[in-house]
């Protein structure tokens, strides 16, 4: 996944999840929904339903306030020593990545996990300019010896066995690895930390961008985001428009809510504050701070109201771990760096109905989200909105959805729209279902209908409700 | 590239350049938690740190802190150390204790590779939370970043000042400051199956020790 796809066939990926995945997915989403729901109880739900609120609240604000914002991030950020950077588009970013690392004749760059930059396949443009580039988030360091992305925006590697990873540190590391978790990590710890020691740039993302002292902040629990922030010589952080927010009192909100909707920590290991390079040499840290401020689209998404809100996401994954159909099919059968219902939000819109059509309707719009969701997003209202789009088009885009699915829509709204149409339609189901019935189902129907008989075969029409209801009406 | 992404925000939400700053609405304000004494407060601070598998300490006095020191040498076997050189840890002469025991001090400032051989990194602490048993230290020339991130062991060392009672009391002293990390608890992941794990590339070892003596 290091490159924008160009379609995602959300079907046929689903086709394709491995039996393993189902099974896998859930023991994570249960933990994390489990701890999540503990200490939910412990700070009591008045309290978390006000902090979810205010949370709502300061980042809308940001959000609607974006420009001023955005502007006095940047002023503080070059206030403390750091060069700010922006970039329209994935292409833009990847050159001004590079074109840092080829100032510093970088040969080997580390990066923290960042979703941002898996967004616009920062690895694999660096990797063609002839930079090494290597994840050292543990799961992500695993994926990227695999060769894949990540099945899970906190998690990335949860869906491989202890037994999978062994054997991929033997076979890429050439390294004899016992399949233990502990073992496998202290390896993972050895490698990396030559690897921190050797490189010439760190980069990360940013969960949140302070917008009153310019200050990137990232929350991890490993430690390598610390490593990439502080050892290498030059650090080059990437981080969306949409991460503004306003001040430090915002931030109590915020990280109040971020590591027990994600993982069920009060906080994670490492919440760190970077306001530019460091002001002196004596305290140890990079000789040089880029941040790099990310449209890509964003843009797009604050144009439509219906939607904006989708910018309001901090990235947590609860949304994932209680969603219905990623518990089923994981995070790969979406085609996107983040995937869930954010991930179906975003994807939809960074990449256009054209690419990403077929994702707002992988939802059963159960609304599960809305409620689990820190900073009350109204995700199945967005994802409605986005139906419609991919169907009948609106301002942003023209409708993206096959003629026959336009053409059906329409169909199907007058047909059940028109109460004489019904009636007789519904007499004729009846008599039309006959060739394809056997024994009280109709397990292989034709055309477009076979889709539904894929999977599972379709009941018999049994009677007419309505004459039925007549019926018991005039008995009684 | 600015100008242009700066413009399409602007046309997105309606408004011309030059905005006056907006005011934050006051719903989107939460209050700090309430502190209860300082015992409690100690004590609930070194029950979390606990919880996260972070070790707990307190000590009355240096007296006390010597012989803690001399046991986290042995437990740990301590070769090489570096710390920071705040007056707190220069006033205690913590470096001296472990010169005494045969422990090589190295400068943070060193070659980072010299650093990284160094098993106890011993930092103070800027701001301790009790709700969430964290620790925050500043940056700056007598608070390397490296001392608490890169040895094996992390020893941080504070007093009953440095509570307070929540992330809204600590950032108002720090937010200012340039740099600044939380530390809940030693490095840790659950990439692999879902199994916790310690020490994955921060410290393995947190030592959090109260030393009442000021």
């Amino acid at each position: 996944m290091s490159h924008q796809p160009t379609s995602i066939d959300f079907r046929a990926n689903v086709q394709q999840v491995p039996s393993t995945m189902p099974p896998a997915v859930q023991k994570a989403t249960t933990k994390f929904l489990g701890n999540r729901a503990a200490l939910v109880d412990a700070l009591g739900n008045d309290f978390w339903q006000q902090l979810r609120q205010a949370g709502h609240e300061v980042r809308l604000h940001a959000i609607t306030h974006l420009d001023y914002y955005l502007e006095q991030a940047e002023r503080q950020v070059i206030q403390a020593g750091g060069h700010v950077h922006w970039a329209r588009d994935a292409e833009e970013a990847q050159r001004v990545v590079i074109d840092i690392a080829r100032t510093h004749r970088a040969k080997l760059a580390v990066k923290s996990k960042s979703m941002a930059t898996e967004e616009i396949g920062l690895n694999h443009a660096m990797e063609a300019a002839g930079i090494r580039v290597l994840e050292t988030d543990l799961g992500e360091y695993i994926v990227q010896l695999k060769g894949m992305g990540p099945a899970h925006i906190v998690v990335p590697a949860f869906h491989l066995s202890k037994e999978e990873i062994a054997d991929l540190f033997r076979e890429k590391l050439g390294i004899e690895a016992p399949a233990e978790a502990e073992k496998l990590t202290q390896i993972a710890r050895m490698k990396l930390r030559e690897e921190f020691l050797a490189a010439d740039l760190g980069i990360s993302g940013g969960n949140f961008l302070v917008a009153e002292t310019g200050t990137i902040v990232t929350v991890t629990n490993e430690g390598n985001g610390r490593m990439c922030c502080t050892v290498p010589p030059v650090h080059v952080a990437v981080v969306g428009i949409d991460k503004v927010v306003p001040d430090w009192e915002s931030l109590t909100v915020l990280l109040k809510l971020l590591a027990r909707s994600a993982t069920g920590q009060k906080l994670s290991c490492y919440t760190q504050f970077i306001s530019g390079p460091p002001r002196t040499d004596a305290e140890t840290g990079p000789k040089e701070f880029h941040l790099i401020l990310l449209d890509n689209g964003r843009t797009r998404i604050l144009q439509s109201p219906e939607t904006r809100e989708t910018l309001l996401c901090i990235r947590c994954g609860a949304c994932l771990n209680i969603c219905p159909v990623y518990n089923h099919v994981g995070g790969y059968a979406y085609g996107y760096p983040i995937s869930g219902p954010t991930g179906v939000m975003f994807a939809s819109q960074i990449l256009g109905s054209k690419a990403a059509g077929a994702l707002p309707f992988a939802s059963t719009l159960c609304g599960a989200c809305n409620d689990i969701c820190p900073v009350k997003i109204p995700i199945t209202e967005i994802l409605l909105h986005l139906r419609r789009r991919v169907v009948e088009g609106d301002d942003l885009e023209g409708a993206a959805a096959p003629y026959s699915l336009r053409v059906g829509a329409q169909i199907g709204a007058v047909a059940l729209g028109t109460p004489w149409l019904y009636r007789v339609g519904s007499r004729m189901l009846k008599r039309l279902q006959v060739p394809f019935v056997q024994e009280g189902w109709m397990a292989n129907l034709p055309g477009p209908l076979s889709r539904w008989t894929m999977a599972r075969p379709f009941p018999a029409f049994a009677a007419d409700f309505r004459r039925w209801w007549r019926r018991r009406s005039d008995r009684t | 590239m600015r100008d242009e992404i700066l413009g399409k925000v602007r046309e997105s939400l309606g408004r011309r350049s030059g905005t006056v700053p907006p005011s934050i609405p006051p719903t989107a304000r939460v209050p700090p938690r309430k502190a209860g004494d300082a015992e409690t407060e100690v004590a609930q601070l070194l029950t979390e740190i606990g919880k996260l598998s972070g070790v707990t300490r307190r000590l009355a006095n240096r007296d006390e802190l010597r012989v803690a020191v001399a046991e986290l040498i042995n437990v740990e076997n301590v070769k090489k150390a570096t710390l920071w050189t705040t007056p707190d840890l220069v006033g205690w002469d913590v470096a001296g204790m472990l010169r005494s025991l045969g422990v090589e001090i190295i400068p943070p400032q060193a070659d980072k590779r010299l650093v990284a051989a160094c098993e106890l990194g011993v930092t103070g602490v800027d701001a301790a939370l009790p709700e969430t048993g964290t620790l925050l230290l500043r940056s700056s020339p007598e608070r390397p970043r490296i001392v608490s991130l890169v040895p094996r062991v992390h020893l941080a060392i504070l007093t009953p000042a440095a509570l307070r009672p929540d992330l809204h009391e600590a950032f108002a002293d720090t937010k200012e400051a340039g740099y600044s990390v939380l530390v809940t608890g030693p490095s840790r992941t659950a990439d692999i199956e879902l199994t916790l794990t310690l020490g994955v590339h921060g410290p393995k070892s947190l030592y959090a020790w109260v030393l009442d003596e000021s």
